[in-house]
């Protein structure tokens, strides 16, 4: 059986307030999940209950791997990369991997080898006996990355892996977790860089305010929530486009530029279909909007909607 | 239990390692020698400076009195009180004595005096008590042995009613040093204990190591450590002083240990520090950092104090009410029960009771400290109020 990550209906709540509620997905081997959702949506409590960190008050949280189903954490086969996330300051690099190591189960002789041979790839071999005080953030974030993974996990999470990298490391560490997954591992992802996660995701669970929004892969996820938009440049004045049927919204955002949101399920040939031949188009560009985009309609949303709550 | 012993072997060789660590298990003993040193050194320094005070000896006592004063205090005969005026008017004496022709009757001298020195007055006054007394005993024409019949000092010779129970010197003594280590470890081991729990929070390790391991086992580990870690201390200190106290003293050290209640002291020893190290480990769980503990942190802190306050009423009354309790209550009993028992035959039945509400209430406090911590270790950024603390005591499970 090949590695496998479900979570089934979990439940959290700290005193009287929900915090998850009821949320299942499935991640499989060899594909990257990405877990999203504006900041206090329940991401970190997901996360840490996946971890057994915390446990959750319903639901069940199962591992599947080649040896059987775990309904608790294999702890020595899961690796974590915490968003709150720091090293023992006063200690040396290579004496914090080996003792992560070691809580893994790992022996001395292989956490050692290990550990070397990562920070010879990470480029931080000549910092094996420095002290962590003495590391860049940069150089701290890969022994953390360092020390999630030395064990060879089969089941990886990572929070915020890429904040406050720069865009060479961000690379080093995308080519990184996408070998871990191509090696069978599964792993989740939270982060709140998009354009990494629309890149490197394969399959996306959206969650806000402790409920799932939407789970599925990233089309998927732009058919149902993204309605085309039409990025128009002409001098003539446009705004009579918002009688049309297929559109929602015209706006100008420049001089000459123009944004049109046609409505949703409307696509780009019936929009061009209905399109007058009197308007001189400069230029013309129709897409669907990005992840970005989605996310913050859903978070604005959301937040609506807790301005309503407290109205009421 | 391996993951215990793993967080256990890290936070040892961490602080072996640790340039602080060596440098206070080092400069400790060096400080103790300085403390108890210090005394003997000022003592030497604040020798008093020789004095000189002019006597107008009228009754000719003069060496009597000269014989009962120590050496610093020089007494100079001097023949009429004008002479003596007009040398202290040139500060060549301190003071000047007048003892008048009727002294043995009055029983009163005269002192003027440039300076005032109350220590001196009264070692002269003591002095001439002893003279006063002296002559008028000889007034009375009683023969020299009959005098020093009357004037004996009378003598208090104890003895133990049951000699095996109560303990000798020597047994005391070994307490009193065994008490002194409790103490040393508790202060020493507890607030490096709780360094570390602040510090796992500080450095935000706390979660990545709570995804390999349970938390209990964390907090298991970090107060077994320690615990190993101050035994370290320990035995490397007694293992510098005991040959010291071997060699250099007739201290009968061997006997000592085999007549003390090693077992009661062991027992009272290991309990009072996981008392204190789980009350300490999970109050450092509440804490951002040591500095903005608050006022119930603060008093936690302080509890091991709580015993220095009872010592005085127990050794002044080893069996009253204050005593008692003091030797229940189980932030006071590792300390105030060893301390009974070295001032009077405490029944069994009381120790074994002392020991019970001991155990049962590290027990709980443990298990309190566990919820406390496994709580506050993935908070960050705060200290925690009471309030929160009180709640996360109520979470069933995390």
């Amino acid at each position: 059986m090949d590695n496998c990550l479900e979570v089934k209906q979990i439940y959290k709540s700290y005193g009287n307030k929900p915090i998850v509620k009821n949320i299942s997905f499935s991640a499989p081997a060899g594909q990257i999940l990405g877990l999203l959702g504006p900041n206090g949506a329940g991401k970190t409590t997901t996360l840490r209950m996946i971890m057994g960190i915390t446990a959750p008050d319903q639901g069940e949280i199962i591992f599947k791997t080649a040896d059987g189903q775990n309904n608790t954490i294999p702890r020595h086969l899961v690796g974590y990369l915490p968003e709150e996330r720091g090293l023992y300051k006063e200690a040396k690099v290579l004496q914090i991997l080996m003792f992560l190591a070691g809580l893994k189960n790992l022996d001395k002789a292989t956490a050692k080898q290990r550990a070397l041979h990562w920070l010879e790839k990470f480029d931080l071999q000549n910092y094996a006996y420095a002290k962590v005080e003495q590391l860049s953030k940069g150089m701290a974030q890969k022994v953390q990355f360092i020390a999630s993974i030395i064990h060879e996990p089969k089941f990886i999470v990572l929070d915020e892996p890429f904040s406050g990298l720069d865009p060479v490391n961000q690379e080093l560490f995308k080519n990184e977790i996408r070998a871990l997954a191509a090696c069978g591992s599964v792993i989740l992802l939270s982060s709140h860089q998009m354009n990494i996660v629309e890149e490197l995701c394969d399959r996306i669970f959206l969650i806000h305010q402790g409920e799932e929004v939407v789970f599925g892969t990233l089309n998927e996820i732009k058919q149902q929530y993204g309605n085309y938009r039409v990025f128009l440049d002409t001098a003539q004045n446009i705004t009579g486009l918002a009688e049309l049927a297929v559109v929602a919204a015209v706006e100008q955002i420049q001089a000459e530029k123009w944004v049109i949101d046609l409505k949703e399920q409307v696509t780009p040939e019936q929009f061009l279909a209905v399109l007058p031949k009197e308007i001189k188009i400069e230029a013309l560009s129709i897409i669907r909007p990005s992840l970005h985009d989605i996310f913050v309609r859903i978070a604005k949303g959301g937040l609506e909607d807790e301005t309503n709550m407290e109205d009421r | 239990m391996k993951q215990t012993w793993k967080i256990a072997k890290w936070e040892i060789t961490r602080n072996l390692t640790n340039k602080q660590f060596i440098i206070g298990l080092l400069l400790t003993p060096l400080i103790f020698i300085v403390f108890a040193g210090l005394p003997i050194i000022l003592e030497k320094v604040n020798q008093p400076s020789q004095v000189t005070y002019l006597v107008v000896d009228q009754i000719g006592v003069l060496p009597v009195l000269d014989s009962l004063v120590p050496e610093y205090i020089v007494l100079e005969a001097e023949v009429t009180e004008e002479a003596a005026q007009a040398k202290l008017q040139d500060k060549k004496a301190f003071a000047y004595i007048v003892i008048p022709e009727n002294f043995i009757e009055t029983g009163t001298a005269r002192l003027v005096y440039n300076e005032l020195n109350f220590e001196v007055n009264k070692l002269i006054e003591t002095g001439l008590t002893s003279i006063l007394q002296q002559k008028r005993l000889q007034l009375t024409d009683l023969d020299p042995n009959q005098l020093s019949y009357l004037t004996a000092q009378a003598s208090l010779q104890s003895q133990a009613m049951e000699k095996a129970k109560v303990p000798g010197f020597e047994q005391i003594i070994v307490s009193l040093v065994f008490l002194l280590f409790i103490f040393m470890l508790i202060f020493s081991s507890g607030t490096m204990l709780m360094m570390s729990a602040v510090q796992e929070r500080r450095d935000r390790m706390a979660e990545v190591v709570l995804s390999s391991i349970i938390p209990t086992d964390l907090m298991q580990g970090k107060i077994l450590g320690h615990f190993i870690l101050g035994l370290i201390q320990l035995i490397f200190w007694i293992s510098l002083s005991l040959p010291a106290v071997v060699f250099l003293t007739d201290f009968p050290i061997w006997t000592a240990l085999q007549e003390t209640n090693l077992l009661l002291l062991g027992f009272f020893g290991i309990f009072g520090y996981l008392i204190f190290a789980a009350l300490f480990v999970g109050m450092g769980a509440t804490m951002e950092d040591l500095q903005s503990a608050g006022n119930t942190q603060g008093f936690v802190i302080m509890l091991p104090m709580l015993s220095m306050l009872f010592i005085g009423p127990v050794v002044g009354n080893p069996h009253g009410v204050v005593s008692k309790f003091a030797s229940y209550f189980p932030f006071t009993s590792p300390i105030i029960m060893v301390v009974r028992t070295l001032m009077t035959t405490v029944p069994t039945w009381q120790i074994l009771l002392s020991a019970a509400i001991l155990i049962l209430t590290t027990l709980l406090i443990a298990k309190m400290a566990a919820k406390i911590f496994r709580v506050g270790m993935l908070m960050h950024g705060k200290n925690a109020t009471p309030k929160e603390i009180i709640k996360w005591l109520r979470y069933k499970d995390v």
